[in-house]
């Protein structure tokens, strides 16, 4: 049972929030169920997740690429939360659950996966398994496959995602709707 | 403190004891304001910490190259305000 209970959907009256909730809904990550339990703190919760929705949706590394390490680095710390949940826009574009599961598991030795996206799944892997790993070595060879850009990209998502299961992992929320 | 202290070490080990201890003392808007700050540091230390870069300013307020930044600062995760201080 979730330790924070979400606020009713009828408490979240302010223009901005309910925006962001809509456009929260309509990629799936995060679920009403993460904004009502933040709207507690309206003004802080606005900011965040529009940083959420920049980091995970937007941007130039493939969205569907994201939305494994996301699952990836939220089972790394049993959040069951966030590892339930689905991006409805990965999935249009072509995400299934089988690679999710070869991506948070044996990507290494797959077909389904490019030299390209290995190492990326293995850069947020190694962030929060053993980042003394993550050194100049690792790094030349992210370089030799994506730009600085899109490693600050894939960095900067798979930081925020992270801190984020962490604390939801605490809360022992669960989604509206299972995955 | 130790919410984060434990998240930051062993969060499987955080239990119900423990968020009855957080809502003794913090009311359930204080508990998810410290988490929304959380979001922002428990994985950009670690993410930054594989950069290996330095601050722009010595502790004394100098605009310094990285070089010299990393020979001021090192390793060691802790300010040296206060040396700049004394």
């Amino acid at each position: 049972m979730s330790r924070m209970t979400p606020l009713d959907a009828s408490a979240i009256t302010d223009p901005e929030l309910v925006e962001l909730l809509g456009e929260c809904e309509e990629l799936g990550v995060p679920d009403p169920v993460f904004v009502r339990i933040f709207a507690r703190s309206a003004d802080q919760i606005k900011p965040m997740l529009r940083a959420m929705l920049v980091s995970h949706r937007d941007g130039s590394v493939d969205h569907k690429l994201k939305e494994i390490i996301r699952i990836q680095l939220a089972r790394f710390v049993d959040d069951p939360y966030f590892s339930n949940l689905r991006s409805k826009k990965a999935i249009a574009e072509g995400l299934t659950e089988e690679m999710i599961e070869i991506g948070c598991e044996d990507y290494e030795d797959s077909d389904l996966f490019s030299e390209r996206e290995k190492v990326a799944l293995r850069f947020a892997e190694q962030l929060f398994l053993d980042s003394t790993k993550v050194d100049k070595i690792f790094y030349d060879e992210m370089h030799k496959h994506w730009s600085d850009a899109e490693i600050m990209e894939i960095g900067s998502f798979a930081a925020l995602f992270h801190g984020i299961h962490m604390v939801m992992k605490t809360y022992n929320a669960r989604p509206l709707e299972a995955a | 403190m130790r919410y984060v202290e434990t998240l930051s070490t062993d969060p499987d080990s955080f239990s119900d004891e423990d968020w009855a201890d957080l809502r003794r003392y913090l009311s359930e808007e204080e508990i998810v304001e410290l988490g929304m700050f959380l979001f922002m540091n428990l994985g950009f230390h670690t993410f930054f910490g594989t950069l290996k870069f330095y601050p722009m300013f010595s502790p004394d307020g100098r605009l310094v190259s990285q070089e010299e930044s990393e020979r001021l600062y090192g390793d060691k995760p802790e300010s040296l305000q206060g040396e700049a201080a004394e």
